[in-house]
């Protein structure tokens, strides 16, 4: 058995060659996972905010934006080549559809928009993805294959 | 002088904060007494300031399938309060007022579902008459949401709101014990960092 990461909120995980990287319970925030298959070296994000708008930028992982950034810097450093590297995401929910979460905004599908502006900015090819609806989502990836498999409540697992 | 993070609060504030809870709890846990023809009490109330992570550990975990209410506070005071309901609560709500228990979430009837909203909005209403009767701050109310779940994509959406300003959640409440049963249901007030402020001035301890 491969072994597992876990990855929190507003966190970011590396594997190479073999791994399984899981993220929990994915509501509004979504999880990116990033693949350089040649070197078969995969990173999950799990962001939680689009935009990075805080002074002290203590946490780059919590945002779409810096997120990616951030963590594409590393897989640089640690020899994946930007042509290479594809995108597969997840989330973006909006978790209390009726009533008084028309107030909230609906920040998963902010979310949506910036991850999929920021990827193809830095130009990152986006694979597959499994997003919006209003449920959460646990999403497992496998860096040895590139799959990525998404559990819910109430629905069959998808693999992606 | 106003804080910039939860974690500034010292230890008179959170004191104010504890009783406040208390008194929402306690109220809370009247009409909930009332609602269900039985006897609820409130363990101690907690204020809470926890990381993202730690908070969905000390909720139960991630995956957990719960019944949440949520409502959204705005006017003097902005902020979510969040009722988590898991299965041992909701059946002793069934119970009593439909006289049937459930096996799983998935079982739930659209009438059963709209009880559990009920006492959802029942309780954080409560709780909000009490703070605002206290604070003497006017709080408007939205109509409740509603979703069942895993608990922490629930918890996620206090987090997502106040993220920008913050690294770490803020929750105010506790637990009811029915019928000398613990049962973890819990009562969440998540406020917004300026409404935070506003409260501690109102209620003179805020030391400025």
């Amino acid at each position: 058995m491969s072994e597992k990461l876990i990855i929190g909120i507003a966190d970011m995980k590396m594997a190479k060659g073999e791994g399984m990287l899981v993220t929990y319970a994915l509501g509004s925030c979504i999880g990116i996972c990033l693949h350089d298959p040649a070197l078969k070296l995969g990173a999950l994000v799990h962001i939680m905010l689009p935009l990075n708008m805080e002074t002290g930028r203590k946490n780059p992982m919590k945002y779409a934006d810096t997120g990616i950034r951030e963590t594409l810097k590393q897989m640089e450093a640690k020899g994946a080549s930007r042509s290479r590297i594809t995108a597969k995401i997840a989330g973006g929910a909006m978790m209390f559809k009726d009533g008084g979460s028309g107030s909230l905004g609906n920040i998963g599908q902010r979310n949506i928009e910036s991850v999929k502006l920021n990827l193809k900015k830095e130009g990152i090819r986006l694979l597959k993805e499994d997003v919006g609806g209003a449920v959460a989502r646990t999403l497992l990836f496998d860096v040895n294959s590139g799959l990525g498999c998404i559990r819910c409540y109430g629905r069959k697992e998808l693999i992606i | 002088m106003a804080i910039k993070n939860y974690d500034e609060l010292n230890l008179l504030e959170l004191d104010t904060l504890r009783e406040i809870g208390s008194v929402g709890t306690g109220n809370a846990a009247t009409a909930l007494s009332q609602m269900l023809g039985q006897q609820v009490r409130i363990t101690l109330p907690e204020v809470r300031i926890m990381g993202y992570n730690e908070a969905i550990e000390w909720i139960g975990g991630p995956e957990e399938i719960t019944a949440g209410v949520l409502v959204k506070l705005s006017g003097q005071l902005s902020g979510i309060m969040l009722s988590v309901q898991p299965l041992e609560f909701v059946n002793i709500v069934l119970e009593s007022i439909m006289g049937r228990r459930i096996g799983g979430y998935e079982e739930l009837s659209e009438l059963e579902n709209s009880a559990l909203i009920e006492v959802g909005n029942i309780m954080i209403s409560t709780f909000i008459n009490a703070l605002s009767g206290l604070a003497g701050m006017d709080v408007n109310l939205t109509v409740p949401a509603f979703t069942v779940d895993m608990q922490g994509a629930i918890l996620a959406v206090p987090m997502a709101e106040y993220g920008g300003q913050s690294d770490y959640i803020m929750t105010i409440g506790s637990n009811f014990v029915c019928d000398n049963r613990q049962v973890p249901c819990r009562l969440l007030m998540s406020p917004d960092l300026r409404s935070l402020n506003a409260l501690l001035r109102k209620l003179g301890v805020s030391d400025e």
